[in-house]
């Protein structure tokens, strides 16, 4: 097999414009972790299903283990866990799930979060189906999924009180 | 992935072409959901390039010359939230919203689900109700072929080397469908069975119907006798029609016995989602004009 041609790309990540080379394999959860140190995204399955990875990519949540960094293009924004710290809504987010005790291990949690910060974003009053849809790709093998769904009806409750 | 030794960007149809020829070791990528997955398992151990489709201008969906045209790269959310989709094509965006789960949406397109040919692919049996057409550019040229005859067998298609899809062409009318679909869970299951219903109004009170069943035969299959009874009747059909319809449903499917489910259950449960298909299609019979 040749050697592999490291690619060089440059895009949005947390709000800054980077660049880095990139082996054509790397998948966009190795690159944001290895590279830029934000550990946040979480590799649990590998394939798409766990969620634990998920980041926003153009304001849309994705698997990053499934994301070919090489693919990623000057336009794309990518937005992990990280860039959102500051973020008054995952403030909110956050402390609904600490209150609710909707934590256990935590490995899940910032794939977890992540897509309820995008279903308030989208649905800023969720009804309880969205908030099983909009979560329907993160697993948790702890706590079950109740209190999770309470911690995001909480912050949803909380924002619209202006809280 | 470190045995993936380049990935190629083309700026153009040709070029993408081109790429896939010269280097037999070179797939399509496009979301990268399953390819990924399967280059990271070790099941394509052949694959030595990807040939990124990204740039390629495939992401849109137009109505043109009597078809709504959608483009290969569109993604299940893209294409399940378009407003021409949703006005016209209700078994396609139910379809669409039931692959994967919310972030695999975001990234699976169209074009993906179609091309890997997977019986169990959910979108298939939508576009085949919907008679699709796909069309696929080539080192020879463009050509156009009806869905239903895109299929040669589990993973197997017409596509020739160094040929890709560009889009899927559907009639342009309005429709009203359902597509259905049995699994282990909501999220991320491969269904054991899936159906899509898909008719709109003919002369005389009657309406056309297209049915296809997904994962109970080596390809997506049609039931033209249950079709053809249903066109042939007023709409809506009598419950007796609609119990007659059902048992040539069940005939039609060749299921087989596999980790996923069971020959015998799968052809009853085949009976069941139609009749749930039509329940849902006559209960909304007042959307589709």
């Amino acid at each position: 097999m040749p050697t592999p041609e490291p690619i060089h790309i440059r895009f949005s990540l947390n709000g800054k414009t980077v660049e880095a080379r990139v082996a054509p394999g790397l998948t966009l959860l190795e690159l944001v972790r290895r590279q830029f140190s934000l550990t946040a995204a979480k590799e649990g399955c590998g394939k798409g299903e766990c969620g634990a990875c998920t980041v926003l990519l153009n304001d849309q949540p994705v698997n990053s283990c499934l994301k070919l960094a090489a693919t990623l293009r000057p336009s794309d924004r990518v937005v992990t866990l990280e860039g959102l710290a500051d973020d008054p809504l995952m403030k909110r987010i956050q402390h609904s799930y600490v209150e609710e005790g909707a934590v256990q291990c935590g490995f899940c949690i910032p794939g977890m979060v992540v897509s309820s910060y995008h279903l308030l974003k989208v649905h800023p009053q969720p009804t309880p189906a969205e908030i099983k849809e909009f979560h329907s790709g993160n697993l948790c093998r702890c706590t079950g999924y109740t209190k999770i769904e309470q911690a995001v009806a909480k912050a949803a409750a909380a924002r619209k009180e202006g809280r | 992935m470190d045995n993936l030794a380049r990935v190629h960007f083309p700026s153009s149809l040709r070029e993408a072409a081109d790429l896939l020829v010269a280097r037999p070791g070179a797939r399509p990528l496009a979301g990268g959901t399953d390819l990924l997955v399967r280059h990271r398992n070790g099941q394509l151990p052949d694959v030595t390039d990807f040939v990124d489709l990204s740039g390629l201008d495939l992401q849109k969906i137009t109505a043109e010359d009597g078809r709504v045209v959608i483009g290969s790269g569109c993604t299940m959310t893209a294409v399940a939230t378009h407003p021409l989709i949703r006005e016209r094509f209700p078994a396609l965006v139910q379809g669409a919203l039931q692959v994967g789960a919310f972030q695999i949406r975001n990234a699976a397109t169209l074009g993906g689900n179609v091309g890997n040919a997977s019986p169990a692919g959910d979108t298939i049996p939508c576009l085949i109700s919907l008679e699709a057409e796909v069309r696929l550019f080539g080192p020879a040229g463009r050509r156009a072929v009806p869905l239903a005859d895109f299929f040669t067998g589990p993973g197997r298609t017409v596509l020739q080397p160094g040929e890709l899809i560009e889009a899927f062409a559907l009639p342009d009318r309005r429709t009203a469908g359902a597509f259905l679909k049995l699994g282990e869970r909501r999220a991320h299951a491969i269904s054991k069975v899936s159906l899509a219903l898909s008719c709109w109004e003919i002369a005389g009170g009657r309406r056309e119907v297209r049915l296809a069943l997904g994962a109970v035969a080596p390809t997506v299959i049609r039931c033209r006798k249950a079709e053809e009874l249903l066109s042939a009747a007023p709409w809506p059909p009598s419950a007796e029609l609609a119990d007659k319809a059902r048992r040539l449903v069940t005939e039609a499917a060749r299921p087989i016995d596999d980790l996923r489910s069971a020959k015998e259950y799968r052809r009853q449960m085949t009976g069941v989602l139609f009749a749930k298909a039509l329940e849902q299609v006559i209960g909304r019979g007042a959307s589709a004009r």
